[in-house]
């Protein structure tokens, strides 16, 4: 059953939808006289409900079915934030939400469960039109786009504008003599951006599984040696379980790595001070070495087993849209990914949406998002760990910087 | 006489040393539920601080919790949960005490094979059967809206005759010859069941009451599977949780603190309100 609803969603999303009469299929075809009647099940996190902060997910249906006076529609919604809908929708698709958001690296396990609808035909063609290649390939796999782009996820620098110049942002260790600043090393969603920076690579471009993690020999070990050192300057702070925010607030530390979620807070404790910028460089062996944050993206997704997939494309589609994105960055300051909309001179200006779009484009590799990914957090982690707590030393830096990486592509626990 | 004094003088060094080990194991214990207190009263936000007391204090933690409903609605979420847990109680309650009676008063046939079914199903963990009591929920409709509650209700007290273990031993310290009186005078077994045993076994009532109301209160992992998107039937475990997400912890994590001091009043009125009946039920049960 679920193969025939995938199959019939791409026939479906390639603009066959005149068609009518197919048997076994679940959409009700509508009838000639009066409205059809559609129930649409919607998922989002519940700030996106909240009075508080303007409904924007009832304010973008209710638009959509002003849209449409061809369907009668009836919304019920649902409470799940992007990671929780990504987990809940794979496993019981069938007893989940019509439309819901997730972030793209939820994608090969919500393919495996056959729960996600693709987008074809014209509306594949309206998506490549409105965003960018990179963030497309985000939620690309064997050529199908599993769903609609509305911002990107990553994490980049925020710092005191009256610590630093924005001269001394572009590098870390300049950074360092100037201010304190705090990274999260011992989380392994953010040190590997120094092993990128010196030519490490995860799996080929990212989609060639066979490849592996090639994070060890002499670049491996070099960034490993630099990060001791780093570990050592008395102006690094290691940040965890909110140390940064927290140093943030009573001014012991000056900059620190995170994203849009703790912009506001940010925002409150610097003020007009606040700065915030793509990812600096970092100074290896007196060479200036880029660092690559892991960046994804987060999506509106269409379960297959939706009774009236035409209706919940379409409105993927529409909460997808310029209009429904600026709306949410207005009411939530969730970050616009419409290449449209970030020419609109207003959204360009905001400094937050430039770092963002900034460190996504130039300072950032896609997440991969290949099944062995999986194996590769937990060595990471173990090696920020191990260096914070002086297990990894100069002399076994090498044989340390092999064991992650014979970690990383070994599939054992 | 100067035996004596050294004796005294020896009590008083051991006495001494006794009880510094006691006041430091205490202070380790009380350490970490002082810390959630404090933490529920901190004014200064975060979820990290450098210092161990806050640096002022508010009672702002607690009427957020109550007044910022629109993300995370804490009164709906503590009601949903109280209701649960007291539906829960009682009928696992009545389960257990009923199952416990029967198990030791009367002799049935299934009775041994039944004991011994009990105890190998009791070694199984719970949540080994989740995803099965999930689908089997949704298979008869009980996994959305409203029914959720009753759904939760269900996985809580559905299993509680299976633990009859300790109800059971403590019944089979009644003497039967009370039993044997009951029924002389003209009882039935269950004005037996009600008028004597329970009145005689108010401890154990009452440990039966607090553990059926404590497993439902503070489960998660049930909850959690069964309530997945309906944000409306939140019970507080999850509602705690979802402060900790990395959207919330910074500007929830004091409130947390409070929630979870919240959470721990029905506890501990129910235990005050009920420890008085833990002194010997048995007192002058059997005379001569």
């Amino acid at each position: 059953m679920g193969k025939r609803l995938v199959k019939f969603a791409a026939l479906l999303c390639a603009g066959v939808m005149m068609l009518t009469g197919f048997t076994g299929c679940s959409v009700i075809s509508g009838s000639s006289e009066g409205q059809e009647k559609v129930r649409l099940m919607v998922w989002s996190p519940s700030e996106d409900q909240s009075k508080d902060s303007g409904q924007w997910l009832q304010t973008c249906c209710e638009k959509f079915a002003e849209l449409h006076p061809e369907w009668d529609i009836t919304f019920v919604y649902g409470v799940a934030d992007e990671a929780g809908a990504g987990v809940a929708v794979a496993q019981d698709p069938d007893a989940s939400a019509d439309v819901f958001m997730f972030p793209n690296d939820g994608v090969p396990t919500m393919r495996d469960a056959n729960a996600l609808a693709k987008f074809g035909g014209k509306y594949a063609e309206e998506l490549k039109a409105t965003n960018s290649e990179e963030l497309l390939d985000s939620l690309t796999v064997d050529g199908e786009i599993y769903g609609v782009p509305f911002t990107t996820n990553t994490w980049y620098m925020f710092y005191d504008k009256s610590v630093f110049s924005e001269e001394d942002v572009k590098n870390l260790d300049t950074m360092l003599e100037k201010g304190v600043v705090s990274f999260p090393l011992t989380n392994s969603w953010y040190l590997p951006a120094f092993y990128f920076g010196n030519g490490c690579t995860l799996f080929g471009d990212g989609t060639q599984e066979e490849l592996g993690a090639d994070f060890a020999g002499e670049k491996g070990t070099e960034v490993t040696e630099y990060l001791l050192d780093l570990v050592e300057n008395p102006n690094f702070k290691i940040d965890a379980d909110g140390s940064g925010l927290a140093g943030m607030r009573d001014g012991s530390i000056n900059a620190m790595f995170t994203g849009s979620w703790e912009a506001n807070a940010i925002k409150e404790i610097l003020g007009d001070n606040m700065g915030v910028t793509a990812l600096p460089t970092y100074t290896l062996n007196g060479e200036e070495k880029q660092m690559y944050a892991y960046a994804g993206s987060k999506a509106i997704g269409v379960n297959t087993h939706t009774k009236y997939m035409v209706q919940a494309i379409e409105l993927a589609m529409y909460l997808g849209s310029a209009e429904a994105q600026q709306l949410h960055y207005e009411l939530r300051n969730v970050i616009p990914c419409n290449t449209e909309l970030l020419e609109d001179p207003e959204i360009a200006a905001d400094p937050l949406v430039q770092a963002q779009n900034n460190t996504f484009n130039f300072t950032s590799i896609l997440q991969p998002f290949v099944s062995k990914m999986n194996n590769c957090w937990t060595p990471v982690e173990n090696m920020g760990k191990a260096i914070r707590n002086g297990d990894v030393t100069k002399e076994n830096a090498a044989e340390q910087t092999q064991a992650m990486e014979d970690a990383m592509n070994s599939d054992g626990i | 006489m100067a035996k004596k004094k050294s004796a005294k003088a020896a009590k008083l060094r051991n006495n001494i040393i006794v009880h510094t080990v006691l006041a430091i194991l205490a202070a380790i214990w009380v350490f970490p539920v002082l810390w959630v207190v404090m933490t529920s009263f901190r004014a200064e936000k975060g979820s990290y601080v450098s210092t161990f007391f806050p640096q002022s204090f508010t009672f702002d933690n607690y009427i957020r919790l109550f007044t910022d409903t629109t993300v995370l609605n804490f009164p709906q979420m503590f009601m949903n949960t109280l209701i649960i847990a007291i539906c829960s109680c009682i009928l696992s309650s009545f389960y257990v005490l009923s199952a416990s009676y029967c198990l030791s008063r009367i002799r049935f046939r299934m009775r041994k094979p039944f004991m011994n079914m009990a105890m190998v199903l009791g070694l199984f963990p719970g949540f080994m059967s989740m995803i099965a009591v999930y689908f089997i929920l949704k298979a008869v409709g009980l996994s959305e809206g409203s029914m959720i509650r009753l759904a939760l209700i269900l996985c809580y007290s559905g299993s509680a005759a299976l633990s009859f273990q300790i109800a059971k031993g403590f019944f089979d310290t009644t003497p039967y010859a009370i039993d044997e009186a009951a029924l002389i005078d003209g009882c039935t077994r269950g004005q037996i069941f009600t008028k004597i045993t329970l009145p005689l076994s108010k401890p154990i009532v009452i440990y039966t009451v607090l553990t059926a109301f404590i497993g439902p209160w503070v489960d998660f992992i049930f909850a959690k599977v069964i309530c997945r998107a309906n944000s409306d039937q939140y019970t507080v475990a999850i509602g705690l949780w979802k402060m900790l997400e990395k959207e919330y912890i910074d500007s929830w994590y004091t409130c947390f603190a409070a929630g979870a001091v919240l959470i721990s009043i029905p506890i501990a009125l129910l235990f005050l309100k009920l420890q008085k009946y833990y002194v010997d039920g048995m007192a002058g049960a059997v005379k001569g």
